[in-house]
């Protein structure tokens, strides 16, 4: 387990607006006696909404150029965000079963000066954490769990297509709450869970009016439930229901304000980290209810636990 | 339509559009169905503007009443329609229904709608499989796709009907239909498609052909932009660097933000697939045309 290292892709949108989720990461597998190497000049992963709608053969280089970084050091990728996992795993794939494509892109690449290979796998976060770390030595990490009733979003491209990922049921996994639910957490269902937050596809730059449509749904039925937090596994869906929050708010004159944390971030705070180290600053939708309730088990009930 | 479209037809008609063409037809029962469509832009701006006052009477004999009277004898003066009005109430009730169920006034005005071989390219079925959905042609119009689609719940895009449209070689209205950018990718349609069809592919796939032939949202293109000039779609900025600093972590990420000779590799890739020219990006302007 300790010698395990992976190739840590960083994408756009953690490490250039949300760098808590970065850090709280980085913290994380130090503990857990992961490694995390860097990707030296990786690029964007690159969005699957823009490039893989324009053009795919654009979208397919792009991605198998940031694959071929992770090959050189001989890693496997490791990725928290969905977007990438999506971009990069789609890639992976498509090149590893389609001869045709591969060599095609690989004409591309071949004028940088590369070649995909397809030596490595591409994997995500919270996959990593549950089948590779393992929920044992994951639960010592935790070292003030957390009194959270948290809304989980899974996000569309962690788990679909299915018939490509195979990590859990795309319908009804577990995954997320079972990992959620180590941090002393509580996963509360609520309606419709696993729909999109909205922000996909490209939609969000296209018609932001259509996605704050369907965050709005999210959030009521999140409301609806009763949850202190919003935990995701995506900073573009982490973003969305953040900014994405405060946007819906003003279109719809709604007052949501419910605090959003990658699991990354929850797993900082389930290890004590503060919420500067955490950037919890740099969201819009203020993390104060929750971080005043996380560590505060006052009003449950000694003997049960709360149960 | 050709078959496996009505489901836009329906859901498209938003009640706005359906009242309007309900009271259009009515009015017009006994002239030919040609000349209405001729009509109809010459007419639409004087029914606008009677229509609006009517609109908010919550009494629907009224409604209908109203319109009738505008189309028939449109010279006559708003007494006289108010007197009508009041004397022609009781037979208005049989009227419509005989109307409706005469002439089928669903399927009326709809022949701009007709289909021939012209609206088909014979050979978009195939260069959609080609380009990786070749799962295309097994679709049996289920509608689970659509059934499943939160984006449908809220929008007029109706995947089962992109679907058959690109089965059908309905090339220029897949493409140039707004509503082919309002999927977010989610893979609802496809996790319960009951014959496996990789309708997200047909999706982006449709799209590539869309872009290609300019269909492009300005904001897509600067996202593209973004790339093309820092490697990132959402580049950094001082705010975050400075955030990422108080946390210790490096104030530039290792990425092609510290490393020009990866931004270089990035831009050498858009150049070679045409990516630059297909977003209409000057390289000396370092912006979009």
């Amino acid at each position: 387990m300790a010698d395990q290292e992976f190739a840590y892709f960083l994408g756009c949108i953690m490490n250039n607006r949300y760098p808590g989720i970065e850090k709280s990461t980085r913290i994380l597998f130090d503990k857990l006696g992961v490694g995390l190497k860097d990707m030296e000049g990786a690029s964007c992963c690159p969005a699957p909404g823009v490039f893989g709608s324009f053009d795919r053969t654009t979208w397919a280089s792009i991605a198998a150029r940031n694959i071929t970084i992770a090959e050189d050091q001989g890693n496997d990728i490791m990725t928290e965000c969905n977007g990438c996992f999506g971009s990069l795993y789609e890639t992976n794939h498509m090149l590893n079963e389609d001869e045709e494509m591969k060599e095609k892109i690989n004409k591309v690449l071949a004028e940088v000066g590369r070649e995909f290979k397809g030596e490595i796998k591409v994997r995500h976060f919270a996959e990593i954490l549950y089948n590779d770390v393992g929920m044992d030595k994951l639960a010592e990490a935790v070292t003030k769990p957390l009194n959270l009733n948290v809304a989980v979003h899974y996000g569309c491209h962690f788990l679909k297509p299915s018939s490509e990922i195979d990590i859990d049921d795309p319908i009804k996994p577990t995954i997320l709450d079972e990992l959620v639910e180590l941090t002393g957490a509580k996963s509360i269902n609520y309606k419709d869970k696993m729909m999109c937050c909205g922000a996909g596809g490209g939609l969000r730059s296209r018609d932001l009016d259509v996605t704050a449509d369907f965050t709005k749904e999210k959030l009521t039925n999140m409301r609806e439930a009763g949850v202190d937090a919003i935990v995701n596994v995506c900073p573009f869906c982490h973003l969305q229901f953040d900014v994405g929050q405060v946007e819906t708010n003003d279109k719809f004159g709604t007052d949501f304000e419910i605090p959003v944390f990658h699991l990354a971030q929850l797993f900082g705070l389930a290890m004590g980290l503060g919420g500067d180290e955490l950037t919890l600053d740099a969201h819009q939708v203020c993390t104060d209810s929750a971080m005043e309730k996380c560590w505060d088990f006052s009003e449950l009930d000694e003997i049960t636990g709360g149960e | 339509m050709l078959g496996g479209g009505n489901d836009t037809e329906e859901q498209k008609e938003t009640e706005e559009q359906q009242s309007e063409t309900e009271m259009k037809e009515e009015g017009t029962e006994t002239t030919e169905v040609k000349e209405e469509k001729t009509e109809t832009a010459e007419k639409t701006e004087p029914e606008a503007k009677a229509e609006e006052p009517v609109k908010k009477e919550p009494v629907e004999e009224e409604k209908e009443d109203t319109q009738k009277t505008q189309e028939i004898t449109k010279e006559k003066s708003e007494s006289e329609e108010k007197t009508k009005e009041s004397e022609k109430k009781p037979e208005v009730e049989e009227k419509p229904k005989t109307k409706r169920s005469d002439s089928m006034t669903l399927l009326e005005g709809r022949e701009e709608d007709t289909l021939t071989r012209d609206n088909i390219d014979e050979n978009f079925k195939q260069e959609v499989m080609d380009a990786g959905a070749e799962t295309l042609a097994l679709c049996f119009q289920c509608g689970t796709c659509t059934g499943a689609c939160p984006s449908g719940r809220r929008t007029p895009y109706r995947i089962r009907q992109i679907v058959r449209k690109s089965v059908m070689g309905l090339k220029e209205q897949v493409i140039s239909d707004d509503t082919l950018w309002m999927c977010t990718t989610c893979y609802e349609c496809q996790e319960r498609c009951p014959r496996g069809i990789k309708i997200v592919d047909i999706v982006k796939i449709a799209r590539n052909y869309a872009a290609k032939a300019g269909y492009m949202g300005k904001a897509h293109k600067m996202v593209g932009s973004f790339v093309l000039k820092t490697g990132h779609a959402v580049p950094i900025n001082p705010a975050t660097q400075d955030l990422r600093k108080a946390v210790g972590l490096d104030e530039l990420p290792p990425t092609t933000h510290s490393f020009p000779g990866a931004l270089e590799e990035v831009q050498k890739i858009t150049k070679s697939t045409g990516f630059d020219g297909l977003i209409g990006y000057n390289w000396e302007k370092g912006e979009l045309e």
